[in-house]
């Protein structure tokens, strides 16, 4: 239902330790942020693409329509970065309008394409660990962080509980397209204003239900969940550490520059 | 005109625009304003997960001495979670034909107050980054700042003031949750503006601009979620008062 989660726990990388692809992904992902440097960001986007289509075997059409979510927003925003009003025009192009000019600069073009291609790659990075890692190992990385026990206990229940409100959901939006429920507008706002407030009442009926069947169990306050181990590879290890290494050194070479 | 008539830069530009166009089309145009991964710098980043914290903090005391009363709380409390994420995840009906999403938190502060709201807007905040690629890990502070901060308290405050001055309560969630998300708008365009300054006239006029480009997206999805956001509070109201008044919403006589 949830594409992402669904090709996740396809991806060949699964059952790699989830801990290394944790690490792996967010320090690759500080280290894009950080420098913001071109280089650095077209490597890390080949790499991730290389690991996520060629090692993971998530087909490349699916990994394309997903890096092509956030488009609108960076296309919306770059267009604010590198367009200005101003009554002096700039050197990189200039549009006349009335006694004013529609101009960007050189500096602002250059600027634009870094943050494109640094978006992009951290956006791989981001999708890296959604393909390879379901949120439960996630979640198992996160308590290794001591965020606190109470927090992981109601992420692991909100991401249970949002395959349940989401079949209901569809089923609801699906009975409500066969009985014409979005014929216009006006109909199809008062359809998901109602399919709304049954989800809620639904939502609580079930929250019951399954602090009925914790306590039935011998609930106590905390859930115990067990966890499978892979260790992580010697082999593995060598090659983050190498490519987090190269980053490293790019990251300073782009800063001295 | 036939294809055959244009030049072959004529033949690029016509099919780059169609790309462009089919692309803008096929793809969900106007989700609620998530910064994306990475368009934030490192001090930025940081700096606006500082900005959370108190309300983060806040929020999660609250949550654990409400558990600690009341251990069923904890189960109400991650399907509420989870009540958010999924509207937040469904395509609203929209006037532009192009799809859209609601934010959810304005209708999460009016039912649940907006501490519950900070914390639980962090963790469905995390999870549409992880499993719907909207937002981020390192814009996660920046978002959650103006999503499930500042737009819930804005629409909180002005339905606790709005309902003081005993104003039609259909109206009265109307303007409480659009403002909210209006402000959630301007927020984003402002902590936009902040890291990417303009050459020409700076922040102000950098802020100009993200207003600008995001308005035609925005200010239609404010309306709609303001007007849904009624339409079910009303539905919740004639079928669920007893469930309301569970949660607190509306207080028992």
């Amino acid at each position: 239902m949830l594409l992402i989660d669904k090709l996740c726990y396809q991806s060949n990388l699964r059952y790699v330790n989830a801990g290394e692809k944790f690490i792996y992904a967010i320090l690759t992902l500080c280290m894009c942020v950080v420098s913001r440097s071109i280089p650095l960001a077209v490597l890390v986007l080949a790499v991730n693409s290389y690991l996520i289509v060629g090692r993971g075997g998530i087909a490349f059409f699916r990994y394309r329509n997903l890096m092509l979510i956030p488009l609108v927003f960076l296309l919306l925003s770059t267009l604010a970065i590198i367009v200005n009003i101003s009554g002096t025009p700039l050197d990189a192009f200039a549009l006349p309008l009335g006694n004013l000019y529609i101009t960007g600069s050189f500096q602002s073009l250059r600027r634009g394409l870094q943050l494109i291609l640094t978006a992009m790659a951290s956006v791989s990075c981001l999708y890296f660990l959604a393909l390879s890692t379901p949120m439960t190992d996630i979640l198992n990385e996160l308590r290794k962080l001591r965020i606190p026990a109470l927090l992981l206990e109601l992420m692991m229940l909100t991401y249970r509980f949002i395959f349940v409100l989401l079949e209901i959901a569809s089923s609801i939006l699906t009975s409500q397209k066969s009985r014409l429920g979005n014929r216009d507008l006006k109909t199809s706002l008062k359809s998901f204003g109602s399919m709304v407030s049954v989800l809620f009442i639904r939502s609580l009926k079930k929250s019951g239900a399954l602090y009925d069947a914790m306590e039935a169990r011998c609930y106590d306050g905390t859930i115990r969940v067990l966890t499978e181990n892979h260790p992580p590879k010697r082999a593995e290890i060598f090659l983050i550490a190498f490519f987090e290494i190269l980053l490293l050194l790019l990251t300073i070479w782009s800063k001295l520059q | 005109m036939q294809m055959s008539n244009l030049t072959k830069p004529q033949k690029k530009l016509t099919a780059i625009a169609a790309g462009l166009a089919l692309s803008l089309g096929i793809l969900p145009a106007a989700s609620a304003m998530h910064i994306m991964e990475g368009y934030l710098p490192p001090a930025f980043c940081i700096a606006w997960g500082v900005i959370c914290l108190p309300f983060l903090l806040a929020g999660f005391f609250t949550l654990r001495n409400t558990v600690k009363k009341n251990r069923r709380a904890l189960t109400l409390i991650a399907i509420s979670g989870a009540f958010v994420f999924v509207i937040s995840s469904l395509k609203i009906p929209s006037v532009t034909g192009s799809c859209s999403h609601m934010t959810g938190t304005g209708l999460g502060a009016i039912l649940f107050g907006p501490l519950a709201v900070s914390i639980l807007g962090i963790i469905v905040l995390l999870f549409q980054a992880l499993l719907l690629g909207h937002g981020g890990l390192t814009t996660l502070g920046a978002n959650c700042f103006s999503m499930a901060v500042a737009g819930p308290l804005v629409t909180f405050l002005l339905y606790q003031l709005l309902k003081k001055c005993g104003l039609n309560k259909k109206v009265n969630i109307f303007i409480a949750a659009a403002a909210g998300d209006l402000f959630t708008y301007c927020v984003t365009a402002f902590q936009l503006a902040l890291a990417n300054p303009s050459e020409v006239g700076g922040v102000g006029a950098s802020f100009a601009k993200f207003l600008a480009v995001f308005a035609p997206t925005q200010i239609p999805l404010a309306v709609i979620e303001g007007i849904l956001t009624v339409v079910i509070i009303i539905a919740l109201e004639s079928f669920a008062a007893k469930e309301l008044k569970s949660i607190g919403f509306v207080k028992e006589a």
